[in-house]
This record gives C-alpha cells, structure tokens and sequence, in this order.
C-alpha cells in the first residue's frame, strides 16, 4: 500500500515535468500554466465547487471499472451505462409525479437501474451464450450512444430547443447546492466509503477479489464464480447509471446531447492508474477532475489549449502505470540483497 | 442497378481501413500481443496524414508521414509493453486515451481549430483506373475507379496470408504466439518478433489512417476513428486472425457501414441505422460464441 502511494506520486510528478518539457518545446512557460491549472481548481471557491462536481462522474466510473478490473472481469461498458442512467433518470424526472422527498431516491434508483440494465444485458449474453463481455460492453456502449440522441431527438425532444436535449427535469429533482457544494458530491463520497467497506470489509469483496487474481482458485475454493460475475457486473453497471443520474440531476438537469462523451474513458483510465484501488480511484478521480477543471480558466488565463490536459492525464497513466512495475521490480531488488546481506551476516 | 453499385462501393469505403487495421491487428494477435491500440494508432495515422499532405503538398508523403506517426504509436507500445513489461491491455488503453489527446491538442495548437480541420490545400489519394479490365462493362465498374488505397489494402490481406503461413518470419511470428519459450529455447528472441508484429501493424494502421483522412473524404476530425479499431479488434478474435477471414469479416461490416450510409433519408432514423455495424458485430460475435462452445 505504501509502496503504491509512493509510487503514484513519484509518477505524477514524473508525468508532471514531462508535460512541463512538452510546454516549454512549444515555448509556453510551465510554471504559470501549471500555477493557472491550480489557481482556477483547487485555490478558488468556485473553482473547488466545480471541480468537486466534476469529479463525480470520474469517481463513480473509476469505481465501477475499478470494481469490475479488480474482480476479473473487463466490464469496459462504463461510458454507455452511464448514458442509460442517465436517461433513466431524466425520464422520471420529467414523467414521475413526486414530492421531492420521494423523487430524488426514485430518479438516482431509475439511474442506478438504467446502468444495471445495460450491465446486465452483457452479463445475459455472456451467461447464456458465452460472448465475451469484453466486446459486448465495448459495442454496447455505441449502441447506447445512438439510442439516447434518437431518444432525445424524438420522443423526448424540446421543442424550445436548438439541438437535441430534452425539457429540463422536475425541480424536485434538482440536486441543490449545500454550502456551495453540489449535494451530487455527497452521493459519490458515501458510494465511495460503500465500495470500499464491500470491498475491503465485506465477504463477497474477498471473494470478488479472489476472482480477479485467480478466477480458478476462487471456483476450487468454493466461490460461486457464476454468480458473482453477474453480481459484479450489476453492481458496477449501477455505479456508472449512478454516474449519469447524478449527472442529470446536479448539472443541467436535462439529457442534453453530448452527455457523458468527455468522461467516455475517463473511469477506465482512472482504474487503470489506481491499480484498482477504491481509495486510489477516489484520489486519481479528484486529481484528473482537478486538471480538467483547471483546464479551462489555464486556457483563459495562458495561451495553452485546454486540450494539453488530454495529453497530460495519458502522460499521468502510461508513466505512472510503468513506473509502478519497475518500482516493484527495483523494491523487489532492493529487499532481496537486504534479507541476503542479513542471512549472510 | 446503380442501387447495387453504390451498395458496391460503399462496401469497400467502409470495408478498407477496419481490413487495413485488421490485418495489422491479425500480426500481433499471432505473435501473442493482446494489442488494443489500433485504434490509436490509426487516429494518430490519420492526422499525421493530414499533417503531411497539407504542408508537404503531396498525397504520398502524406502516407508516409501517417505510417511514421503509427509507428511513433509503435515504440511506445513497445518501450512500455515490451520493454517495462507494462500489461499489455493497459498500456493498449492509454495509448489509446493518448491518441485522442494527442490529436485533438495538435489539431488545435497547429491548425488553430476545434472539431475538424479541412482545406483544399490538402492532396487526396487519388482513385486509380485499372487499365484493361477497367474497359470491360460491367467488370469495368466493380474492379477498377476506387481508391489507391483499397488495392493496397487487397495486396496487403495477400502479403500478409503469404507471409503468416508461408514464410519463415510467420512461422515464427506463429510460433511467439503459440509457445514463446519454445520459440526462445530454439535461439529465437521472441520479443524482437513481437516487435517486429507491433511494427507491421503500426503500417496498418497507418494506412487505415491515410484512408480516413486523405481517401474519401480530405479532413480530420477529432475522434475519426470512430471505433473502428475496436471492430477491427472483434474482427481479428472472431476469426482468430486469419488474413482470409478478417478479410471476409471486413467485407461483412464494410456492408452493414455502407447499408448505414444507404439508409440515410429512409424512414428509419438516422441514429438506429448507425446502430448497425455495431449490432452487426454482436450478432457475428454471438454466432462464434455459439459455435466455440459447441466444439
């Protein structure tokens, strides 16, 4: 666990200064783009706001992908789990006639259901017919893609609006702001303590992990691996529809075209540089929601694209993800000539 | 009759760059990679297509310049996966998340635009008039008038069958995949192979690349990929390779992309006949499956 944090930093920084090279080629100055980066996320209160609000859907993907990498199975369907989530919950949202005590829990629960659904049809197809989810999750999430834009360009249209997006939800839907801070931050921080008390605490996390490091062993030891697969596959389904509910219901209130396609891989990325960590995802998810954000007032501010921060996080992921692996190989040496010197001695 | 035609041709514009990434895919798949980033390879080839036909004025150099940026792709996948033993899926995804960052921050830094970038000082691959049989009525119209690129798509699916099961590189190539210590043990270095694999898919990939961006079309756009390297990816694993079968396969989806296009103005909407190719690749991946657990 140490090592990783160790790691992960050592990475991040690595990451850092070669973006810090990259802008210094193109003959930006590093020191003030990254000085803007963080004056318009994590020093400003608006920028905070919005970056913690951002992070929501980078957390709960990264969590589903998370969860899903972790326990063995390449559930890469995140990005369209998260659009039928969010459609679920637009439509109670517009169609559910609810106080706001009641409709909030049925809009996230229709989310949640929405990504269980699409999660779940890949977890059928893989059961019945043994088609990897690895491709199934991947072509779904086109699929879901090009279902919500004829959702939202036909039956669920506005018709006050330019470009496909549905009217805006019930405002008893609305997620309100506490204290300058999205209450959708909330929901993501308690699914975060969730996944990692199933995960690290509970019965069916152990075994889930098992799966993940040996899906053999696990079967032998009297996992019901069947089950758990699909059990997996619902749970991570309902994280990513989680994600597009609260999406929906924090932000713009409606489904508005476009939805979800700038956070498309971002919680596979995320899971991948936690090393399937619910405490790493719930960091890398903040510190890539930070970049993003700061992204935007660094274009204001410097003459640097916004788009370099694309560049940079896959920078942060190839260096940090190979860094780990020759840091374990270099901790591996170092412990080894310590026990030989000590057995010598 | 011009229904057919355009079916036709709208088969092969959408059949060439998943057959050209395929085939690139179907390299590594033997040697033993599980090798995702042909679809950042081949965005990365597209706009390195478009970087060169634009300032080098020639549709040629263009190719050689997308070929070049697909094996800049290359080497990396190789430093990391090869080298760092990095896994190889992950360093296939953020290659990947890579690319579309790359791409979209180059096309905005070098040609000052968002979303797409076109102008007419940017040289198309020319379509070719086979001499000969492009006389010929009716043959004349199905063999020849299509782009360079799809005839070296076709040489590339023959070369690549050749090379895979006739040669001793394919032998190898196989062999890396199939049992890498035996491979080593009879003084082979499997990770040259699996090098010189990733290197032959990177020219794939690039030309799939030039295609996007230079053969029908003479634009790039953010993303224009569009998947395609997944399907290609499917395609490669739904025929465990074989340059005869992903040809075939590509065939198939190069249809189903071209009914897409076809459909466009029907009464269907325009959102689910693009749902097609995508479906077309489950419903082919169901029958493997089917098929696999029968035997």
């Amino acid at each position: 666990m140490r090592k990783q944090t160790f790691s992960g930093i050592l990475g991040v920084l690595a990451a850092l200064v070669i973006g810090g090279v990259v802008l210094a080629l193109q003959k930006f100055n590093p020191f003030s783009t990254y000085g803007a980066l963080l004056q318009y996320s994590l020093l400003s209160a608006s920028g905070l706001s919005a970056m913690l609000s951002r992070a929501v859907p980078l957390v709960l993907t990264g969590l589903s992908a998370s969860i899903a990498f972790g326990s063995g199975l390449n559930n890469l369907g995140q990005p369209g789990q998260l659009v039928i989530g969010a459609l679920g919950a637009t439509v109670v949202g517009l169609f559910v006639p609810l106080p706001a005590v009641a409709l909030i829990p049925v809009c996230i629960a229709a989310a949640m259901v929405g990504g269980m659904l699409w999660s779940g049809l890949a977890a059928g197809l893989r059961r019945a017919f043994a088609m990897d989810e690895f491709i199934v999750t991947l072509m779904l999430n086109f699929i879901a893609d090009y279902f919500a834009l004829w959702a939202i360009t036909y039956p669920l249209f506005d018709p006050a609006a330019l470009s496909p997006m549905t009217r805006p939800i019930r405002t008893y839907a609305w997620l309100s702001e506490v204290g300058g801070i999205n209450a959708s931050v909330l929901y993501m921080v308690v699914a975060t303590v969730l996944c990692w008390l199933l995960m690290s605490k509970g019965v069916s996390g152990y075994e889930w992990r098992i799966m993940g490091q040996n899906r053999l062993f696990a079967r032998i030891g009297g996992c019901r691996v069947d089950a758990h697969y699909v059990r997996v596959m619902l749970v991570t389904g309902a994280l990513a529809g989680l994600a597009g509910g609260l999406m929906v219901m924090g932000g713009p209130h409606r489904f508005v075209k476009g939805l979800g396609a700038n956070y498309a891989w971002d919680g596979v990325m995320i899971a991948v540089v936690a090393n399937n960590s619910i405490p790493g995802t719930f960091f890398y998810g903040l510190l890539f929601s930070m970049l993003q954000q700061g992204a935007i007032g660094m274009e204001l501010v410097t003459a640097v694209p916004s788009e370099f921060i694309d560049v940079l996080q896959a920078i942060i992921v190839l260096v940090v993800v190979a860094g780990r692996v020759s840091l374990n190989l270099m901790f591996d040496r170092i412990a080894t000539r310590k026990k030989l010197r000590e057995s010598l001695q | 009759m011009s229904v057919f035609y355009g079916l036709y041709s709208a088969m092969l514009v959408g059949a060439t760059p998943i057959l050209l990434a395929a085939i690139g895919g179907a390299f590594t798949y033997y040697a033993g990679i599980f090798n995702i980033a042909m679809e950042g390879m081949m965005l990365v080839g597209a706009f390195c297509a478009v970087l060169g036909s634009f300032f080098l004025h020639s549709w040629i150099l263009g190719i050689v310049c997308s070929i070049a940026g697909a094996l800049v792709m290359a080497g990396i996948f190789v430093l990391f996966a090869v080298r760092l033993h990095t896994d190889e899926f992950l360093t296939g995804i953020a290659l990947n998340l890579f690319a579309v960052g790359l791409t979209t921050f180059l096309l905005r830094d070098i040609f000052h635009v968002k979303g797409a970038f076109t102008d007419p000082r940017i040289v198309a691959i020319p379509a070719v008039t086979v001499p000969f049989l492009g006389q010929i009525p009716v043959v004349g119209r199905l063999v020849s008038g299509y782009n360079a690129i799809i005839y070296v798509a076709l040489a590339v699916t023959v070369v690549a069958a050749y090379v895979i099961f006739r040669t001793s590189f394919g032998l190898r190539l196989r062999a890396a995949g199939y049992n890498a210590a035996c491979l080593n043990s009879s003084g082979v270095q499997t990770p040259a192979i699996r090098v010189w694999s990733l290197m032959l898919c990177a020219i794939c990939c690039g030309l799939a690349g030039a295609y996007l961006s230079l053969g029908s079309v003479r634009l790039f756009a953010e993303n224009m990929s569009a998947g395609r390297g997944w399907i290609s990816l499917a395609a490669v694993i739904l025929v465990s390779g074989n340059p005869w079968g992903v040809g075939i396969i590509s065939l198939l989806f190069g249809f189903f992309d071209g009914l897409t296009v076809f459909l466009q103005g029907s009464a269907i909407p325009t959102q689910f006949t693009a749902m097609i190719p995508y479906v077309a690749t489950l419903v082919s991946l169901y029958f493997y499956s089917v098929r696999k657990r029968k035997a």
